[in-house]
């Protein structure tokens, strides 16, 4: 499957720049061609030099030839640079907006770093691919011109050209097998210092107030010499390999040039025709640079396939229905969810009444989050239905569903030039007074005025707490709006008393808006109207926080975090 | 860092290298010697051998020429050796700056800085002195080759591989600046898509993907435009390669009639075109591609790399043993202290004046976001007062000698990959007696780890401990620290009540001890003698009681937790202001926060900037 999106990728990214992939197969072959052309042309024309013979027009063929190749490889230049950075441009739309389409299924598969390296690297490197391909009969016809023009020459020339040429590959082949150990060897090394490097830099308070940084840098570098001794070897392994290899071709090329020689003595060859088999040698020993246009080829083909399994993880379909009005009613029917084989949800019913909250609390792991991101359609169930005012989110168009329902993170990401930007991410950016009234109503607007350009300052340099960023998150949940809002664990770090400050306003916030909210604290949990009581995957009981707080086990849910971490 | 800066920089690195670049010049003589024979040796096997009916003395000649090639090998395997030596030294600067720095920034890109960044430098820098060393050795090679064969065929050739050479030399700048333009379209994108990617959840809660398709939409074309623009920019290239590699030899040809009638030999005209061809054309074509590209990309990554110079390097360490000044000055004084983080942001601490006797234990608390951790900060001389001034001992905070004065933990505890030992007697100069070391671990509440782990001398690995086990270890090493003012910034937020109590008695308790905790739980308020609470730029300060009685505050603070059904006597978190972690977030969480956590079956994903320590600045404010 993967290889047909592959190939599928492959063709489609080829045929974006398929004029100009024609277009550079012709102009490649045709260098090619005018290459293999001017050594023949040369000897012709130094015969005639040398004969002291009228030689002119041959002179002109040559310099015509020598022009022609260069305007055949000033268009080399611009249409293999243009093909790889339209093929690598095409290919990273196309994956951005399929990533965003699949949404956070895809940064779960895949882990957002590594998303970033295929769409940025491996894009790149499969933008080569049809430039390559499309150079590569030019590529290969090179070196066997060069060969097939040694035996028009004469047969022997071919011969011992080609009695050499295994040596040659045999060199060429251990330069890549030498090398990988003394590699290894260095990067462990240079592993050592990055984890050390991490540490520290996850200790950047302790370091800094001890104003340790010198003993610590020093700590840290301790391994460098070692790192360097590595390198040093690395670098020795592969000058012996280079020197081998680039003995081979010039002695090839010698062996070639004695052969003619003697036959240059014996009159079976001109000087013209030596110094042509001579350039022939040249090309024909250029199967060097094709072997390593082979391997680019396959570096690229490989990259596509990575890119090909980023578009084989399909994206939700969404359905043709608007939503009527209503109050905001959630209902959750027999949701059962499995993730890397595990059931995490198991045929979980729940009925949220509209405008009413509903707390959601359990063990880590108990399935808060997915059910979170169940009840909002930002995962989909394997089984089961989730309806809001009676219509099964599935059948809800994109924007119909995102405008009724909002979501608030424990960690969210804050996406957007600025902070006012990222409150007001979205379809319809909201009018700046929205903003701040979400802000003020998520406790964020006392230190986002704080901010050195308090709304207008950039995301990036906004330091902030993970309290911080909660309280912008919920901000952008309130800016947002809807009928159904849902906080998954989107409270916990911050303050009790800012807390219960939210609550107040999120819970007397009017009618018209349902909120489903996934907890920790005992506090979050009596204030909501219900609590459903999550545990592996299942309900356990709903009521409400003073019904099932008589029971030991629900009790337990609350019970200390920092308990299990000293005996 | 100025292009003029790097160039500087750069000669003298090379100036101080000056036997290794003589090193690499001899055995890149060898490589002039292979090349002066590629053309010179077949002449003279022309012209004294085959065409002399002498094909012995030919075949000798081109012998001398394969031993040349040989030698020439020998050469070329020698030099990567002495590219090393010039190679491997820049890369221990470089990782020494990019540690230097990421260690004295906290700052996470030196992490890439240091696998990406380097290698590239590295890789490039050895790619440009192979090059260009080449090109120099070759033309050498070539051009005393041709002088030998006859000094007529210099004039041919010389004159348009010269006006190549300008011509690329001409047009290096532009193709340099198209490189560098291409470079941070490229970077732009990445850094785009680096957002983008883990934030993939939250796009689509808020159904802003086209939004961000477009957006990233317009990262995707800019980076395409730049690099067609390059890409038309390199038939530049293309010109400089025909003028000074390719037109040579159809002036050699064009010139042949005279050439030949003023004594140039058959042998001589095929050695001059095989210099052409098989020398002077590769070497040029080299050195095209790889300076034009390479050049820039070094320039662009060096520029990264030595940003802000070698700069402040702290002094602290050596002189961090000195005993604290036995004066009466009380053990912290703030006066008039004021500090915002942006010259037109309101402030965030105003006109704070606080003095703490020697000895005396202080609760710092307030809603998040308020500036506890900011107060830590600048107590540790981490921050500077926008007014005002802080003492410590009497001394000012933010000097160079504090070190030894205060010391500060802060949430995110410390620990390195090394044995126990070592992470306990990090704030020391020497390593530290077993005996105090096993009596401080008794203290604060370590024993139990400790003796899990083996003793002193068993290897940590920071990962495999638990968020509450590393702030042991963090709490340990400032319990053995010799400052006698400890600021426990939510250092103890991973402990349950009852080892957090523990701790901070243990710190309490330290002969000479002063001790500042910015509280996590409202039982470490009612430890401490005297509380500090910050709440919307009204501070309040005084006794527990005191502030029950006085404060409004401080009442929501205590209060707030107590109407909790089942009348749980001791609220966990009741004041926390974590750094975007939680304790009970689940298994696996580490406590430093830069790990991408996998939260929960639906996978969120963290992303590693949202959640770093925000470094100078001080994290929750």
């Amino acid at each position: 499957m993967t290889t047909r999106a592959e190939k599928a990728l492959a063709a489609s990214a080829a045929r974006h720049s398929g004029t100009r992939c024609v277009a550079l197969c012709l102009v490649s072959t045709a260098a090619t061609g005018a290459g293999l052309l001017l050594p023949a042309v040369l000897g012709r024309a130094l015969d005639l030099l040398l004969a002291e013979a009228p030689a002119t027009r041959w002179v002109l063929y040559c310099a015509g030839l020598v022009l022609l190749l260069a305007v055949l490889d000033a268009c080399q230049t611009v249409l293999t640079g243009t093909v790889d950075a339209r093929t690598a441009a095409w290919l990273r739309g196309r994956l951005t907006e399929h990533v965003l389409e699949v949404g956070p299924r895809a940064a779960a598969r895949f882990g957002p770093g590594d998303l970033v390296a295929r769409l940025v690297g491996n894009a790149a490197q499969a933008g080569t691919a049809p430039a390559a391909r499309a150079a590569l009969v030019a590529a290969l016809a090179g070196p066997l011109g060069g060969v097939v023009a040694l035996a028009l020459i004469d047969l022997w020339l071919a011969l011992v050209f080609l009695a050499g040429a295994p040596v040659l590959t045999l060199l060429l082949r251990t330069l890549a097998r030498d090398t990988s150990t003394c590699v290894a060897r260095y990067q462990e090394v240079q592993g050592h210092i990055a984890a050390a490097l991490a540490e520290a830099v996850g200790g950047h308070r302790t370091i800094a107030a001890a104003r340790a940084a010198d003993r610590e840098t020093a700590r840290i570098l301790g391994p460098l010499p070692e790192l360097s001794r590595a390198g040093h070897r690395m670098w020795q392994v592969q000058g012996r390999a280079a020197g081998q290899a680039v003995a081979v071709a010039p002695l090839l090329q010698f062996a070639v040039v004695a052969v003619a020689g003697v036959l240059l003595a014996r009159h079976r060859l001109s000087v013209g025709e030596v110094l042509a088999a001579w350039r022939y040698a040249v090309l024909a020993v250029g199967v060097g640079v094709l072997v390593g246009q082979l391997a680019g080829l396959a570096q690229a083909r490989a990259a596509a396939d990575r890119l090909g399994e980023v578009l084989a993880e399909p994206a939700p379909a969404y359905g043709p229905r608007e939503l009527p009005p209503g109050p905001g009613r959630l209902e959750l029917r027999g949701i059962t969810a499995r993730r890397g084989g595990r059931t995490v949800l198991d045929g979980v019913d729940l009925v949220v009444p509209g405008g009413t909250t509903l707390a959601v609390v359990g063990r880590s792991g108990a399935g808060k989050s997915l059910l979170a991101a169940v009840a909002g359609r930002l995962a989909d169930p394997d089984d089961g239905e989730v309806l809001l005012d009676g219509v099964p989110l599935r059948e809800l168009t994109h924007d119909a569903l995102r405008r009724a329902v909002g979501h608030a993170f424990e960690r969210p990401a804050l996406i957007g030039a600025t902070i006012e930007a990222a409150i007001g991410l979205g379809p319809a950016a909201p009018c700046p007074a929205r903003i701040r009234q979400a802000a003020r109503t998520a406790r964020a607007d006392d230190f986002v005025r704080l901010l050195p350009d308090g709304y207008a300052t950039a995301v990036a340099d906004a330091p902030r707490s993970g309290g911080e960023s909660q309280r912008l998150g919920l901000a952008r949940a309130f800016a947002h709006g809807g009928r159904l809002l849902i906080l998954d664990d989107a409270l916990s770090s911050l303050d009790t008393v800012t807390e219960a400050h939210i609550t107040g306003a999120l819970l007397g916030g009017g009618p018209g808006t349902t909120r489903l909210l996934m907890a920790h604290r005992a506090m979050t949990a009596a204030r909501a109207d219900a609590v459903a009581w999550l545990d592996e995957g299942r309900i356990r009981a709903v009521g409400t926080h003073e019904e099932l707080w008589r029971d030991a086990g629900y009790r337990a849910v609350f019970g200390e975090p920092g308990a299990k971490e000293t005996p | 860092m100025t292009e003029v800066g790097i160039q500087r920089l750069g000669l003298r690195f090379l100036r101080a290298r000056w036997r290794v670049l003589v090193r690499l010049a001899c055995w890149s003589v060898l490589e002039t010697g292979q090349t002066f024979l590629t053309g010179y040796a077949p002449a003279r096997a022309l012209d004294e051998g085959f065409l002399a009916g002498r094909p012995a003395t030919g075949l000798c000649w081109l012998g001398i020429a394969g031993l040349g090639v040989v030698v020439g090998a020998y050469g070329t395997a020698r030099v990567y050796a002495a590219v090393a030596a010039l190679v491997e030294p820049l890369r221990d600067r470089l990782v020494a700056r990019v540690v230097a720095r990421g260690v004295r920034e906290g700052d996470g890109g030196a992490l890439s800085g240091l696998t990406q960044q380097v290698e590239i430098a590295r890789d490039t820098f050895a790619g440009l002195v192979m090059m260009s060393r080449s090109f120099l050795f070759t033309s050498v090679g070539a051009l005393v080759g041709l002088l030998s064969l006859d000094p007529l065929l210099l004039l041919v050739v010389a004159p348009p591989l010269i006006a190549g050479l300008g011509l690329f030399a001409a047009s290096l700048r532009l193709l340099a600046r198209r490189q560098e333009a291409f470079l941070r379209a490229d970077e732009a994108l990445a850094a785009d898509l680096g957002t983008v990617c883990p934030g993939l959840r939250d796009i689509t809660a808020t159904g802003a993907e086209q939004q961000i398709a477009a957006a990233t939409g317009a990262r995707i074309d800019a980076e395409l435009r730049a690099a067609r623009s390059l890409a038309r920019w390199g038939v530049l290239r293309v010109a400089a390669l025909a003028i000074g590699g390719q037109l040579p030899i159809v002036l050699l040809l064009a010139t042949a009639p005279w050439l030949l009638a003023h004594g140039v030999t058959t042998g001589a005209l095929v050695g001059a075109l095989a210099y052409v061809t098989q020398s002077l054309l590769p070497a040029l074509r080299n050195l095209v591609h790889g300076l034009g590209t390479g050049g820039s990309r070094l320039a662009v990554v060096l520029r990264r790399l030595l940003r802000d110079g070698s700069g402040q390097q702290d002094h602290g360490t050596d002189e961090r043993d000195r005993p604290p000044s036995p004066a009466p000055a009380p053990a912290l004084s703030l006066s008039r202290v004021t500090f915002a983080y942006g010259p037109h942001s309101a402030p965030v601490i105003e006109d704070l004046d606080l003095s703490l006797q020697t000895g005396a234990h202080l609760a710092v608390v307030g809603p998040s976001g308020i500036g506890k951790s900011t107060l830590t900060a600048l107590v540790a001389g981490l921050l500077e007062p926008r007014h005002g001034t802080i003492r410590v001992y009497g001394r000012p905070a933010n000097g160079p000698d504090r070190a030894g004065l205060r010391v500060l933990i802060p949430q995110e505890a410390y620990v390195v990959t090394g044995t126990l030992a070592e992470n306990l007697g990090l704030l020391r100069p020497d390593p530290v007696p077993e005996a105090e070391l096993l009596a401080a671990a008794e203290a604060v509440g370590l024993t139990p780890l400790l003796e899990a782990l083996g003793g002193p001398s068993a290897r940590v690995d920071p990962t495999a401990l638990s968020a509450g086990e590393r702030q042991l270890v963090a709490l340990t090493r400032a319990f053995l620290s010799s400052a006698p003012l400890a600021l426990l910034d939510e250092a103890t937020c991973h402990l349950d009540a009852t080892a957090e109590a523990r701790a901070e008695r243990a710190f309490a308790a330290r002969p000479g001890g002063t001790l500042v905790v910015v509280a996590h739980r409202i039982s470490s308020a009612r430890r401490a003698d005297r509380v500090l609470v910050l709440d919307c730029r009204h501070t309040a300060y005084g006794t527990h009681e005191e502030l029950l009685d006085r404060s409004a505050p401080y009442r929501d603070l205590v209060g707030d937790w107590t109407p909790v059904p089942g009348g749980r006597s001791e609220p966990a978190l009741a004041l926390r202001d974590t750094d975007g972690l939680d304790a009970v977030a689940g298994p696996g969480l580490t406590g430093d926060g830069r790990h991408v956590v996998a939260h929960g079956p639906a996978g969120q994903v963290q992303a590693p900037g949202d959640l770093r320590d925000r470094g100078a600045l001080g994290g929750e404010g």
